[in-house]
């Protein structure tokens, strides 16, 4: 073979980078190349309230410092992002307008802030606590300011809640039934929900959604359809994640809401594989696709995926935590299975 | 008051606006009160599309050196940025076209060579341009439009700088650049999550005195003016050009000749025919024409006529790397040409004192009737700094030549065996001041003579003019003097000092006991101040721009002791980490 393989990985995450090392532990000789659109190396997201309030540093949020790609011979592009896919030439275009060659391609582009559409017009008042950047640009100023709207209420937003009172900040929260996507939250776990909440220090708003937001001043005013309206400096949303999949819009792979892959982690074309939170997989029980969260199940699914981009069959299975205790309400991380034990 | 201390690069190819870019910045931030020193790198091909370097270190406190690694690096050319990369920290931003006329193939865009832990920031440079402009030669003012918005400074300021750049030109050259600014910075406004720690925002500087943005050459040209030089004879060499520049133009205007020869022999054989003649004359060069100059430069010393060379090094030998600062000069200016040849040179150590050193060169040629030597070099020559304008220089300096009084003239010996080695000069026409005057060895009244005798006492003579020169020139400058004992003491020499100093204060924050020494006087150089801080000092080292340590060699000979060394012909300035880390290492 006169080129050493060229294997590309989209996507900085847990999926992407356990990717990563299985595909290096296994070639040697391969080159290996992370593309992600985030500037920070692999981090740890869950902690990302933590370093909000100043509870870790930066430091401490990584996962894999700058050494360990270097030791490994990964090459990692960070900042940069992936416009297109052409499976044909196998070609990546980057939003730079530069080529990327690769033989395979694992696609664990993980998922971004999922914005309503009703709220599509308000984009511009909305911020997030999905990635780095997003709390790069909201960090010092939640320091300085007093009053935040939290739309929503997935894991992130109610630690983010948790995180605000710490800091003696007022808060007040709508809660979505719909927030922890694609779960809908029933009456019942909206109450338990509610109840958990009491404890804080904060005004819940349920069975209600958001009317208007208007900028007044560098604030907001933010009215419910009930007629509830507050006047705060800062509105978030938490309404759960929508993959990352822009980029591969209109290659010839299969879409739906993620990426199709059966349950090998391959999708309907040669050579491209996808995992993590922006992958559909098919599973063959319930013949149908799903959508597994959490961390443990993105570092299996990018491992599977390596492993069968080398000629493996390894079938993906959840693993790991099986729940999330959502304030008291347990919630299957992979739900179309039938355990009833957490692990 | 927040500090700042940020290094900032902007990489591209000729005629794309690289270097105005630089010199806007600069001047910008020198208005607002900040201390700059800016360094241009370029290609010495004068055709072609050669890499351009505009290298703006800023900050709230002193600078001694340029900084080696620079902390932000906008990319106005692909190709040539993905070289200059390695010159960015490895937490460092990086400023690129995201939107570029045509693809590129793998691995030939600059943001695809960045390393983990740069941040990159995408801006459509180009498309900006066409937007603002019609056409791309606004991409540099659009980059430092978005250097503006990321780092929160004032936007009307820059506004008013890139005006003042351009204000001699036409209206519509000035719309097109203030309007790509804007572009550049409403875009960045927009679009870009910041997420870099740098931030100018609520960082002032006090108001200072009026500053001169200003470089090496330049000063040396302003000092030889306000050092009544009267004759410059020169032929073009980079990078001494710039000074027979400015002279060609306001040499004239102060009653001055200006001649360009053709070729560097004629240049100081003019000038040592006009100090003959007693004007105040100097040439500048480099050093391959400096090797021309050599046999001439012994008539200037055997005659006693005084003439100023100002050698601008670069890297040799022989024609070597034109564009590329060097300190390898040391050994032909110290002791280059035939016989005992005793000539003073000088060496400043950073811009400012380029004015103090060429006042000094015209004065001690004058005075003591020699060769003076001024030892620039690529650096040195074309780094932009902020200064105080210089004070004139006193009345004492202007007019330094020990004329024969009437006693002397009754029977004129123009070489006249004196207690300090200066005999009365008289200009030729002075009634009664006939002379001979020859490059071959003489008497005191200039007629030639071999004699043994003759040889040792005019020999004797030329030299014991140096005992007292010492006393003419600034104290070397020592960085810490309270102390009695010192771990390390940094000796160095031109334009190595100023990162040689920084290293020194950054080694005592480091708990290094460190000093540093230099002197402006090389030749004859302060040899008991210099023992006398070597006694200090455990341990010596001498960093310096060359690859065989000739300034190490030369202070060997004094010392006595082993010195260590540190010697680069990178073609670039001295860095001051480079030597903090070669003091770890010690």
């Amino acid at each position: 073979m006169p080129f050493n393989d060229h294997y590309v990985i989209i996507g900085n995450g847990p999926a992407g980078n356990h990717a990563a090392i299985i595909l290096r532990e296994k070639d040697k000789e391969a080159k290996i190349t992370i593309i992600s659109d985030e500037c920070v190396p692999y981090y740890y997201k869950p902690k990302l309230t933590d370093f909000i309030a100043d509870e870790i540093a930066k430091e401490d949020l990584m996962v894999s410092f700058l050494d360990s790609y270097k030791a490994k011979d990964i090459r990692i592009r960070l900042g940069q992002e992936v416009e297109r896919i052409d499976p044909e030439s196998k070609t990546l275009f980057l939003q730079h307008m530069e080529k990327v060659n690769y033989s395979k391609l694992i696609i664990a582009s993980g998922s971004r802030a999922r914005l309503l559409p009703p709220m599509s017009c308000y984009a511009n008042h909305l911020k997030f606590v999905t990635s780095y950047t997003d709390v790069i640009e909201v960090k010092e100023e939640i320091k300085k300011l007093k009053s935040f709207f939290i739309f929503g209420g997935d894991l992130v937003g109610f630690k983010f809640l948790r995180m605000l009172n710490s800091m003696d900040k007022t808060v007040t929260i709508l809660i979505c039934p719909n927030a922890f996507w694609p779960y809908n939250l029933t009456d019942d776990m909206l109450a338990q929900i509610t109840e958990s909440l009491s404890k804080f220090n904060a005004d819940i708003i349920v069975k209600d959604d958001i009317s208007t937001i208007d900028e007044q001043n560098g604030s907001y005013r933010v009215k419910t359809q009930k007629g509830i309206e507050k006047n705060v400096d800062m509105v978030f949303s938490f309404n759960g994640l929508n993959p990352n999949i822009e980029f591969a819009k209109g290659s010839g792979i299969d879409i739906d809401h993620g990426i199709l892959v059966n349950e090998y982690l391959k999708t309907n074309i040669d050579g491209i594989y996808a995992c993590g939170s922006c992958a559909q997989i098919y599973h063959p029980n319930i013949r149908s696709y799903t959508t597994s969260i959490g961390w443990p199940n993105a570092v299996v699914q990018g491992e599977v995926a390596a492993f069968n981009l080398l000629g493996d069959h390894k079938i993906m299975e959840s693993v790991g935590r099986k729940y999330f205790d959502l304030e008291g309400v347990k919630i299957k991380t992979t739900w179309w299975e039938d355990i009833d034990d957490e692990s | 008051m927040k500090d700042i201390n940020i290094v900032i690069e902007i990489c591209g190819s000729a005629g794309e606006g690289t270097i105005s870019a630089g010199e806007i910045l600069s001047r910008f931030m020198s208005g607002q009160g900040f201390e700059i020193m800016s360094f241009d790198s370029y290609p010495a091909e004068i055709r072609g599309f050669g890499k351009c370097v505009a290298h703006t270190r800023i900050s709230t406190s002193r600078i001694y050196s340029p900084g080696k690694l620079a902390d932000v690096l906008i990319a106005l050319n692909d190709k040539h940025s993905i070289f200059q990369l390695s010159t960015l920290k490895e937490n460092g931003i990086l400023i690129y076209d995201s939107q570029p006329v045509r693809p590129h193939k793998e691995d030939k865009s600059v943001v695809g060579w960045t390393k983990p832990g740069m941040i990159s920031y995408g801006i459509p440079l180009n498309m900006l341009a066409h937007k603002a402009t019609g056409n791309a030669r606004g991409m540099n003012m659009v980059a430092l439009g978005a250097l503006a918005a990321l780092f929160y400074v004032d936007k009307h300021g820059f506004t008013d700088s890139i005006k003042a750049r351009y204000a001699k030109k036409k209206q519509i050259v000035i719309d097109s650049n203030v309007n790509s600014f804007l572009e550049g910075y409403s875009w960045t406004k927009k679009n870009i999550k910041k997420i870099d720690p740098y931030s100018f925002k609520g960082i002032t500087s006090p108001k200072q005195k009026e500053k001169l943005i200003i470089n090496g050459n330049q000063l040396v040209a302003k000092a030889a003016l306000d050092a009544n030089l009267s004759f410059y004879a020169g032929y073009p060499i980079t990078p001494a050009t710039k000074i027979m520049e400015i002279l060609s133009r306001e040499l004239p205007k102060h009653g001055g000749i200006l001649l360009q020869t053709e070729d560097e022999i004629s240049a100081i054989g003019a000038v040592i025919g006009a100090g003959f003649g007693g004007k105040r004359a100097m040439t500048a060069t480099s050093g391959p024409g400096f090797a021309l100059m050599t046999e001439f430069t012994g008539l200037s010393v055997m005659a006693e006529v005084p003439a100023v060379i100002i050698d601008s090094q670069r890297a040799g030998p022989s024609t070597g790397m034109p564009t590329k600062t060097e300190q390898s000069d040391f050994n032909s200016a110290v002791s280059g040409g035939t016989g005992d040849c005793p000539r003073i040179v000088l060496a400043p150590t950073d811009t400012k004192s380029c004015y103090e050193a060429t006042v000094l060169a015209l004065y001690l040629a004058e005075k003591y009737q020699t060769l003076v030597v001024l030892l620039l070099d690529f650096f040195l020559s074309n780094s932009i700094r902020n200064i105080n304008i210089p004070e004139k220089p006193f009345s004492e300096y202007l007019d330094a030549n020990i004329a024969p009084d009437k006693n002397d003239l009754k029977d004129y010996q123009r070489y006249k065996i004196t207690k300090n080695g200066i005999s009365p000069r008289a200009i030729p026409g002075t009634p009664g001041g006939m002379f001979f005057s020859t490059g071959l060895e003489h008497d005191a009244s200039g007629r030639p003579n071999y004699s043994e005798a003759g040889h040792l006492e005019m020999t004797q003579k030329r030299f014991r003019k140096f005992n007292t020169v010492l006393s003419e020139a600034p104290a070397p400058e020592i960085s810490i003097i309270d102390r009695d004992e010192f771990d390390i003491g940094v000796i160095s020499w031109g334009s190595s000092a100023g990162a040689a100093h920084e290293a020194a204060m950054s080694a005592q924050k480091k708990g290094i006991n460190a000093s540093s020494f230099s002197s402006m006087m090389v030749s004859p150089f302060p040899e008991k101040a210099l023992i006398e801080f070597a006694d200090k000092c455990k341990k010596i080292l001498i960093p310096e721009l060359n690859f065989s340590g000739q300034f190490a060699n030369f202070a060997t000979q004094i010392l006595k002791r082993h010195v260590e060394r540190l010697n680069f012909i990178t073609g670039r300035p001295m860095a001051s980490e480079d030597i903090l880390q070669k003091m770890k290492e010690m």
